[in-house]
């Protein structure tokens, strides 16, 4: 090799630092391979890690971005990085919100996206790739790890022992070089007080004699298992960082469990341990390796020198590997802390946003607007309570004492599980089979659609007619559910009204009571509504159309039976205003009755509409 | 029917969940109306029944969900375990394969509620001693194993059936009162009458997050 080939090594070097400027677009690339990420799930974290923990900076750029770590990096603030880290990120958190864990998620696997296509590589072209990569990484990479990189260089020259690098060290340069391509092409940071600019100058130097000469045999061995013993020590680390972050992502996905915390903090000092461990192991392997290195002659001027320069060098990886996992530990801890935190403002347990997750809430929940408004009124009612006013007549109290709150609730529960089941299955499908379920669902929905005409045509309800149509649309409907509820319910309340001794009750009474029936029919309209949804799911021949034909009918027949009712009401209360004289009073009292019965008849109509879903189920 | 003072300061949702004829319905029956249903129909998908309690001098509202036990409506009321602050599980002392099929309700229960709800096991007839099947310490260790409370109670002559029901309040009324149970989630099945930030919010946050998601 000659200088044709180091030509070549630099030429390639400087691609190789084109392409990490091009980081950026290669990310979204890779995240789009989103199906090979799921798959390599594992992997990644893992792969980040290493990432990570090379170089404390790298810790930081899985929270931030890239330009913090530069920033960092050319302040030299290395052995400090922890404090600002947990800074940036709380600072970054902020505004981003929801955002900060997407990025967080997106960083860790685009960049390992990058190490997993490493992998892929195959290993002719890898021994290739990996020259350039590893040099380009030795000038961009922090002093240690430079070192790290170069004896990995002068390993690549020995074929037989490349087989030897572990692929994971070859990730981690990769993603060194990756990330850190930047122009500083200065070995040596000034925080190295072990190792001068010059000796580790040299040392590039012997390398680079060594690798244009071709010498292939000497200390390989030495370098070589002193690079895959810091290789296992770095592994060892890593495995217990990642099963740290994923112990965090899981969480971050999962419930918040505080239990998670605290394994991660339990983790933490495990992996603390184990370091302390392998670091001692290290020591020895090196006094080990540094013993034998004294009985090889010198070959060559500066050999000595390197050689020691490695030994130190590696007790460099050792130690400032200690600080960069306990401090890039610190830091994950905090980013999954933080990023939860972000998370559960004003959310806890990520309800809110587990729930935006499988539905989506286009519309306000009814049965909530009308909780609200009940309680609203009731607590009205408790300051009118005390000052001895008498009570008004609320709507939706007597909604929810007739049950029609809770009956209404659980139907939404029911319609909003088949919503769920209908958009599972119209994505499971695709193609001609899509449009085919997606045309089913609108002809049903078109099925459903409800004309208002004949609300207020008829002066007189006929009961055995109205009986009749009820109990058509029960028996198509096919299910054993009977609406003689509503039937009686409305009976009850029509003999009631039509028998009333107006002088008993107050136009206030008379109201208040009118309001009640009002409820009450509707409570009872809902509760069967509710039924038949529940009865139309355990059904198993359905037959939709004739479902959602009858649903209709007896929706407008509901309604029907509403108007009826208020109509019956307020004559009665006109009835009452003529007796008594006041007029102003009963008036409004009329208005209001019109008005809740308007408001019944949209409670139907809606509980009608949830049931459309369960119709939608029955047909696909 | 009525509620009758609408003064309270809590509404408690719970559910009620066990095989076919434990006698749900019937628990539910004696605790709202003090009575016993002799000849209880089968429960359609779910039925309502509320009553108004005291713990520590605060007025709860409990909404309960009484669950049809037929298998066939699994599917059915399984949507409805959601938001429930208690679940009121049981079994019939008397036939071992309700005590058999807890498991499978309480896996339910665990997947379907929140982690702080209140899941209480309830052997009932045991006024029915004669006709025993499941003893008191097996059920017991079950419960112990599983973390519930635990009573055998008879909906017939309503011994324990009120101690469940308001033991179960309790609970749920001392998680607030530890903070474990957030009021103002979707899902605590908690309600806090007073003044309730947390509810409008809810449906704004929903749609203002689905209009960001337009992507």
């Amino acid at each position: 090799m000659d200088t044709s080939d180091s030509e070549h090594f630099e030429s390639a070097d400087e691609e190789f630092n084109s392409d990490t400027e091009d980081k950026n677009v290669k990310t979204k690339t890779i995240s789009d391979t989103s199906e090979t990420l799921k798959l390599k799930e594992m992997t990644i974290s893992e792969e980040s890690i290493n990432v990570s923990n090379v170089k404390e900076v790298s810790t930081v750029n899985v929270v931030s971005n890239d330009n913090s770590c530069h920033d960092l990096k050319r302040k030299n603030v290395k052995p400090v990085v922890r404090n600002p880290t947990a800074d940036k990120s709380d600072k970054r958190s902020k505004p981003g919100k929801l955002k900060l864990g997407v990025k967080l998620g997106t960083k860790i696997t685009s960049t390992s996206c990058n190490a997993i296509k490493c992998d892929d590589v195959e290993d002719s072209k890898l021994k290739s790739n990996y020259d350039n990569k590893t040099s380009s990484s030795s000038k961009t990479n922090i002093d240690d790890n430079h070192k790290t990189c170069i004896s990995a260089l002068k390993d690549i020259k020995n074929e037989e022992n490349l087989q030897k690098l572990d692929k994971r060290e070859e990730i981690v340069l990769d993603e060194e070089s990756n990330m850190w391509a930047d122009d500083e092409w200065e070995p040596i940071s000034s925080t190295d007080n072990k190792l001068t600019n010059k000796e580790t100058n040299e040392t590039n130097k012997t390398v680079q004699n060594n690798f244009s000469s071709g010498w292939g045999g000497w200390g390989n061995w030495d370098v070589t298992s002193l690079l895959s013993t810091a290789t296992m020590g770095v592994t060892t680390i890593t495995n217990h960082v990642s099963q740290g972050l994923t112990t965090v992502l899981e969480s971050g996905i999962g419930v918040p469990d505080p239990e998670e915390l605290a394994r991660l903090n339990k983790m933490e000092g495990k992996s603390k341990e184990s370091i302390e461990v392998d670091e001692e192991e290290e020591e020895k392997k090196e006094v080990d390796s540094k013993n034998n290195k004294s009985g090889v002659p010198d070959l060559t001027f500066g050999l000595g020198s390197f050689v020691s320069g490695v030994s130190q060098i590696t007790k460099l990886v050792e130690s400032t590997g200690n600080k960069v996992i306990s401090s890039g530990l610190d830091t994950l801890e905090t980013i999954g802390k933080k990023t939860m935190e972000v998370l559960q403002e004003g959310d806890p347990g990520l309800k809110k946003k587990r729930a935006f997750l499988k539905i989506d809430a286009d519309k306000p929940v009814l049965s909530h607007i009308l909780r609200e408004a009940k309680e609203k009124a009731e607590q009205e009612n408790r300051l009118a309570e005390e000052k001895h006013v008498s009570k008004k007549a609320n709507y939706e109290t007597l909604f929810d004492d007739h049950q029609g709150l809770a009956h209404l609730e659980a139907l939404e529960m029911l319609s909003r599980q088949c919503d769920i089941k209908l958009k599972t299955l119209l994505e499971s499908h695709s193609g001609a089979d899509l449009i085919e379920m997606q045309e089913t669902l609108s002809q049903i929905k078109e099925l459903c659609e409800l004309t208002d005409e004949d609300e207020d045509e008829k002066e007189e309800l006929d009961e055995s007619e109205i009986k009749e149509k009820i109990e058509t649309a029960v028996t198509e409907l096919n299910v054993s559910i009977s609406y003689n509820k509503l039937m009686s319910t409305w009976k009850d309340i029509s003999h009631w009204l039509e028998n009333l001794d107006l002088n008993l009750y107050s136009a206030a009474q008379l109201h208040e009571e009118s309001i009640n029936i009002l409820a009450q029919l509707t409570a009872v309209a809902v509760e069967l509504f509710h039924k038949t949804g529940e009865l139309l799911l355990i059904k198993e021949h359905r037959s939709t159309v004739d479902e959602a034909d009858s649903l209709v009918q007896l929706t407008t027949t509901m309604t029907t039976l509403i108007s009826d009712i208020a109509k019956k009401a307020s004559n009665k209360l006109n009835e009452k205003a003529t007796q008594s004289g006041s007029k102003d009073n009963v008036n409004q009292f009329i208005t209001n009755v019109y008005f809740e019965a308007t408001n019944s008849s949209s409670y139907i109509k809606n509980a009608f509409e949830l049931l459309i879903p369960v119709l939608q189920v029955g047909a696909v | 029917m009525s509620a009758g003072p609408y003064n309270y300061s809590y509404i408690f949702k719970y559910i009620i969940i066990g095989d076919m004829g434990v006698g749900k319905s019937c628990l539910l029956h004696q605790f709202t109306e003090k009575k016993f249903m002799s000849d209880c129909p089968h429960t359609i998908g779910v039925e309502f029944g509320t009553r108004i309690i005291e713990v520590a001098g605060k007025k709860i509202k409990l909404q309960i969900w009484d669950t049809a036990g037929q298998e066939r409506f699994r599917a059915v009321t399984r949507s409805y375990y959601r938001g429930a602050a208690g679940a009121l599980m049981v079994y019939d002392i008397t036939r071992r394969s309700t005590y058999n099929h807890l498991s499978s309700w309480l896996t339910d229960t665990r997947n379907l509620t929140n982690p702080n709800t209140v899941i209480f096991l309830i052997g009932n007839k045991c006024d029915l001693e004669g006709q025993r099947d499941v003893t008191y310490e097996e059920a017991k260790q079950f419960a112990d194993e599983n973390g519930l409370m635990f009573v055998e109670a008879s909906a017939k002559t309503g011994q324990n059936v009120e101690e469940a029901f308001l033991e179960t309040a309790r609970k749920i009324y001392q998680s607030i009162q530890d903070g474990r149970l957030d009021l103002y989630a979707a899902d605590s099945g908690v309600q806090h009458k007073p003044s309730q930030p947390g509810r409008n919010t809810l449906t704004n946050d929903q749609q203002s997050n689905k209009d960001n998601c337009a992507c």
